[in-house]
């Protein structure tokens, strides 16, 4: 890293801190070779927020522009932080998944077109919830789309920094640009204070956040992959730099790079956490060999819970542990995969059944397991998600360690799964909330939801949604009945767009044998479809619910194309 | 959140359309957009994040085409901004789209 130490050239630097969304993309493109596409006059605002009332920003907050940068073909997706936060809504996250996507498909037509993803972002716009939380997922899939044809090179430059679902888009990208001002982690200090109190994370002291998800700190720990000054001639080198480097071979991506993410974490005592600083010695490459026994436990008890009842049901075996927390069960033509509770998790932030850094390991080692074994053979397994968890693990340990990267890590096995030919299927038969869906569940081409109560589908649990966006649970509720993205009740969800089938049940908690056969038949079905349909997540802008419900993502779509080569 | 509408006299056609600022906290976007052929007022959307407010943004937006007969279509996108800052970005709107040297943001 190049230090701004010399006054002069601090007086003189140009601070993206200080660009709004339009300016940034103009200071990294070729001079005069900006051209935006679905401009604020094309008003493709978020549907959204206006019968919330909010007032909505013409561009959705995020600006597409296509340019060049040493003369070669770019597209920048520039992320507006002052707008909702830079929240991701339906409409701002499909217009980066569809450029994305139109970028592959120049690539794949023979002109190579590299993305900058300038990603100021608080995560999923809570007042689009289920639409925003899809959106990102898209995103995830659209990336890894792209990432083998051209690079996709993300920028955290901002004063908001990167936080939520998009975090975890920015740990699948080719190579990540950070400043010290910038912030990169799944969740925000203020939410993990929220969550889990104050003891966990204050997020009054700057100092502690700074330490453990500040610039210096990613890059130093190798979650970022180039550390430069708050100044657009440096950023704009260190992309130009990036540019050049050019696509990664497959397998060296941060997200797929699972024997790091593994001997990472055998070195972390969650009991007794290192410092930021000490991380850094912990993680470098000389650190001492892991004496993983030290953690051996006792074979776990076995909670009760909804995912191991219907694992357990739809394989019709008992389920294996991988680690005490996520089960599968082994049928002859697919892995059924589910994150359960244990009360004695280490992590003592995911006892509960959430994803968190050992988990999302151990859901992503199975998976490359699985696509290893298949790789030889035609007819490769489906992967069954069975999900019922209530959420990430919200803690300081795991934003530590970078719990974006290791959820990364599992986004990216669904996705390469999926993209080898395993059909994937999810099938939500308790809670799927938030960053634990995206990471288990969301990147499935086939989403089965069962039609009960306790099925709950969502970016943020109820409570925590309605503090955030400043309403009561009441008011939250009422809103829920005419803003279909921000219901709690499933059969709202159903109505969005991606679900492929919402499956009565007579008890969810201890279904019966006509219960497990029905459900067990549409799984089958599903796989099947999953097989026959499309290894991408495009079907799900195209079925009757989508039409209607997600009618604002496919203008973007049709829009953006048009605009594209015009 | 409150949507205004206003109608004020215009009698000069800008040549060029704009784009200016941000739906951010105190802050707001403004579009000028141009008008059809033969217009001579300005037509003015407020879409404003705090209600109650109607008199203020009428004497600020009266003021400004007092001054700066611009005609089109405004959509003012507003998110908290003050009168001072809203007759700030009507003015920065209002160079930018009549300014020689001044590109069309698209």
């Amino acid at each position: 890293m190049t230090t701004a130490t010399d006054w002069q050239h601090i007086l003189t630097r140009r601070s993206f801190l200080e660009y709004d969304a339009l300016t940034r993309a103009g200071a990294l493109l070729d001079p005069g070779s900006t051209r935006v596409l679905c401009g604020p006059f094309d008003r493709l605002e978020s549907p959204w927020l206006e019968p919330q009332g909010i007032v909505p920003q013409s561009d959705d907050g995020v600006v597409i522009a296509r340019g060049t940068v040493d003369g070669h073909a770019v597209v920048v997706a520039s992320v507006e932080q002052g707008f909702q936060g830079g929240g991701t809504g339906e409409v701002s996250g499909a217009k980066i998944s569809q450029a994305l996507r139109l970028a592959a498909a120049d690539c794949r037509a023979g002109t190579p077109t590299a993305a900058l993803l300038l990603m100021e972002t608080g995560g999923v716009r809570l007042q689009e919830a289920n639409l925003g939380l899809n959106a990102v997922a898209e995103l995830c899939s659209a990336i890894m789309e792209l990432r083998p044809l051209a690079p996709v090179v993300g920028l955290i430059a901002g004063e908001l920094g990167c936080f939520g679902g998009d975090s975890i888009s920015a740990g699948l990208c080719t190579h990540l640009i950070i400043t010290p001002q910038g912030r990169i982690g799944l969740n925000g200090p203020a939410v993990i204070e929220q969550e889990a109190g104050v003891a966990e994370f204050d997020s009054s002291d700057r100092a502690l956040i700074w330490a453990i998800d500040g610039g210096e700190q990613r890059h130093a720990i190798g979650l970022a992959d180039t550390l430069v000054p708050d100044d657009a001639d440096a950023l704009r080198a260190a992309v130009r730099e990036a540019l050049a480097g050019g696509v990664r071979a497959a397998g060296q991506h941060r997200s797929e790079r699972i024997d790091l993410i593994a001997s990472r974490l055998a070195a972390l005592d969650p009991a007794n956490p290192p410092s930021p600083h000490e991380l850094r010695a912990l993680w470098s490459h000389d650190h001492a060999p892991v004496d993983v026994d030290r953690r051996r436990r006792p074979p776990p008890t076995g909670t009760a819970s909804r995912g191991r009842t219907w694992l357990t049901a739809l394989a019709g075996i008992e389920p294996t542990p991988v680690i005490a927390s996520v089960l599968r069960a082994d049928t002859d033509d697919a892995v059924y995969l589910a994150v359960v509770p244990d009360p004695d998790n280490p992590f003592h932030r995911a006892r509960a059944g959430e994803v968190g850094l050992t988990e999302s390991l151990a859901l992503a080692q199975t998976i490359r397991q699985t696509i290893a074994e298949d790789a030889s053979t035609a007819r490769r397994r489906a992967i069954v998600a069975v999900v019922d968890l209530p959420s990430q693990a919200y803690g300081r340990v795991e934003e530590l360690a970078g719990l974006h990267q290791t959820i990364a890590a599992a986004v990216d096995a669904y996705a390469s799964a999926r993209t080898a030919g395993h059909p994937i299927v999810a099938v939500v038969v308790g809670q799927a909330l938030s960053g634990g869906f995206l990471a288990h569940g969301l990147q499935a081409q086939q989403i089965l939801a069962l039609n009960d109560p306790g099925v709950e589908i969502h970016a943020m649990h109820k409570d925590a949604a309605a503090r955030i966006t400043l309403r009561t649970v009441a008011e939250l509720d009422k809103l829920g009945t005419t803003v279909l993205p921000i219901s709690y009740d499933v059969r709202d969800w159903a109505q969005l767009g991606f679900c492929d089938g919402l499956l009565a049940v007579q008890d969810a908690d201890a279904p019966t044998a006509a219960d497990k056969a029905a459900v067990g038949l549409a799984v089958t079905a599903a796989i099947s479809s999953a097989r026959r349909g499309p290894r991408d997540l495009s079907n799900r802008l195209e079925t009757d619910a989508a039409v209607k419900a997600r009618a604002a993502s496919r203008n973007v779509r049709d829009v953006l194309a048009e605009q594209w080569s015009s | 959140m409150q949507t205004l509408t206003y109608q004020f006299r215009a009698d000069r056609t800008p040549p060029r359309r704009v784009h200016i600022g941000v739906v951010a906290s105190g802050d707001l976007e403004i579009l000028l957009d141009l008008p059809a052929e033969g217009t001579s007022h300005a037509d003015v959307r407020v879409r404003t994040s705090v209600d109650g407010f109607d008199t203020v943004w009428h004497d600020v937006l009266s003021r400004f085409f007092a001054r700066t007969p611009l005609s089109g279509r405004w959509e003012l996108n507003d998110f908290g901004a003050t009168p001072g800052v809203v007759t700030l970005r009507l003015q920065q709107a209002a160079e930018a789209a009549t300014g020689a040297d001044s590109e069309e943001k698209p």
